[in-house]
């Protein structure tokens, strides 16, 4: 009931998605339709179902929800070893991103059990039976399990994401004390996975306009870092009804982020650095 | 010949689908207070209507004041009320919540958790403990 | 290609640049939830210590000065709040063009309710 950290995984679920019709406010070309069922492999004993959303743009169909039974026998303890066994031993056409394997690349950043966090740090041992695994939320899809990032992408680049000094360069390094170096703790660490943004509603809404948490909260980043001379404009440039306000405190953002950082915080923050400039 | 025969139309590429949101995801403590506030801010805004309607019929003298009374008094009225008073518990609760953590205060996950609750437990009392007194000086308790 | 549009996703993004303002609205918002805190605890607990009684009762209690201006002060905070709030919903939900005319209709609804209500209280208070 007390959640301490972003990983728990709440062993019951008094809701497992808000009661409204399944396709509400979805337009028709995203309606999911239900899709194969795939055998199990023969002398399977430990056999686990997944869910999984499947969309082929080669095919003119809408995407559909495919079933699969994993050999836990045969498989890796998390999720991304279930989609790899799947795609060697059953269906070689499932398609996602993944590259490190070990929480620190942000490849394969997917919604599992109706939350966001990466496939290869969750375990299937804490996912329901049948897991059910989608691409994250409210992206659009390429295909399968791999979301269009262009946009949100896009929106942190709209924040420049680098240094920006108006002082002539130093010598060698930019100094910075250990107590100014600790200022960007907790935010030099996100992996850009999008699994905050994409489990935030208002940008489900607004995601045109609203930046997002992980936008956000790299936009603190480079507003706390003492090396940064442009603090001014990059608050005006935040300073807006929606870039930045459509932020609600709402929280999905840190109960979800698979490295534990805490967008939420980092909003409020920025919050209180405009108000300070302004008496 | 036209250019039709030659350079066919292409039809517009499908457009990509787009994951589902809120038709999947998991309502977690954080999103369901949070329109938990937002539902209980719009039903106290119709209140506030009320409210407004309320000093209107005083304004016009007992009779009116009388019927809106009598309006109130009714088991449906009453449902009203409670449904109001906790709706107003929980937005303020909620409210207070929302205050501390614009102070930059309690973002840490388990504070999160434990101040949501607070809030759930907190209105719940306070709503009891409210239609309790007002039943009992009332004299109907 | 056939896309509708060829503006870059970067552009797309920037969109109108920031408005550079905002913050007003989030503060007033706040101020008024600060005052409103008190104002609706008395109010909720004026009305359960007069639960029962009649209208003579109502009326002399609101022709006491306290309950007069906490009245109006409660009606004025209440209804910026809530303007202030119906305002964020709105955008929140509302994407085509009818946010601003529902937007204005909001305002104008509060503040016109607000000065309804301060008005009754006013004749009630100084009435006979």
């Amino acid at each position: 009931m007390i959640i301490k950290t972003a990983d728990q995984v709440s062993r019951f679920t008094w809701l497992k998605r808000f009661p409204i019709p399944r396709n509400f406010n979805v337009t028709l070309e995203s309606r999911i339709e239900p899709g194969r069922a795939w055998p199990a492999t023969a002398g399977a004993i430990r056999k686990k179902a997944f869910d999984i959303y499947r969309y082929d743009p080669d095919s003119g169909r809408n995407p559909r929800l495919d079933r699969f039974h994993v050999d836990l026998d045969d498989c890796g303890p998390m999720v991304l070893d279930a989609l790899i066994w799947i795609k060697n031993n059953v269906d070689s056409t499932l398609t996602f991103r993944r590259s490190c394997r070990e929480g620190v690349c942000g490849s394969c950043s997917m919604t599992m059990d109706g939350t966001n966090w990466l496939a290869c740090t969750r375990f299937i041992s804490d996912m329901a039976t049948p897991a059910t695994i989608y691409p994250l939320a409210n992206m659009r899809i390429v295909k399968d399990l791999v979301p269009d990032q262009t946009h949100v992408f896009a929106q942190y680049a709209a924040i420049q994401p680098w240094l920006r000094s108006k002082t002539p360069k130093p010598e060698k390094e930019r100094l910075q004390s250990r107590e100014e170096r600790s200022q960007i703790d907790g935010y030099y660490e996100c992996i850009l996975c999008f699994c905050c943004t994409s489990g935030c509603p208002s940008h489900w809404w607004n995601g045109d306009r609203f930046l997002g948490p992980a936008v956000l909260l790299q936009a603190w980043r480079w507003l706390t870092d003492s090396r940064d001379e442009a603090k001014d404009e990059r608050l005006d440039n935040l300073e807006d009804p929606f870039r930045l306000y459509r932020c609600h405190t709402i929280l999905n953002c840190t109960r979800t982020c698979p490295k534990g950082l805490n967008p939420g915080k980092a909003i409020a923050e920025i919050k209180k650095m405009i108000v300070e400039r302004e008496g | 010949m036209d250019i039709k025969s030659i350079a066919p139309a292409t039809k517009a590429p499908r457009p990509r689908p787009l994951s589902p949101n809120i038709q999947i995801y998991r309502p977690q403590l954080t999103s369901v207070l949070s329109i938990a506030n937002r539902i209980t801010g719009i039903v106290l805004s119709a209140g506030a209507v009320g409210l407004v309607i309320w000093l209107c019929a005083a304004v016009a003298g007992p009779g009116p004041y009388a019927i809106v009374q009598h309006a109130i008094g009714s088991w449906i009225g009453r449902i009203v009320m409670l449904g109001l008073t906790l709706a107003f518990f929980l937005h303020m609760c909620g409210g207070i919540r929302h205050l501390v953590w614009d102070t930059v205060h309690g973002f840490e996950l388990r504070s999160i958790y434990i101040s949501g609750w607070s809030v759930v437990a907190a209105s719940v009392a306070l709503t009891v403990a409210a239609w309790a007194a007002g039943l009992y000086l009332g004299g109907w308790l | 290609m056939n896309r509708q549009s060829f503006r870059s996703p970067l552009a797309r993004a920037i969109g109108l640049g920031a408005a550079k303002r905002g913050s007003q609205h989030w503060m007033a918002e706040r101020v008024m939830a600060i005052a409103l805190v008190p104002l609706t605890l008395w109010f909720v607990a004026s009305i359960i210590a007069h639960a029962g009684s009649g209208y003579t009762a109502f009326v002399s209690w609101l022709r006491t000065p306290f309950a007069a201006v906490g009245m109006i002060l409660l009606l004025i905070a209440l209804f910026h709040h809530t303007a202030l709030g119906l305002q964020v919903v709105i955008e929140d939900y509302v994407h085509s063009g009818a946010r601003f005319a529902a937007v204005i209709a909001i305002q104008l609804g509060c503040y016109g309710l607000a000065v309804v209500g301060i008005i009754a209280t006013m004749r009630i208070a100084f009435g006979s």
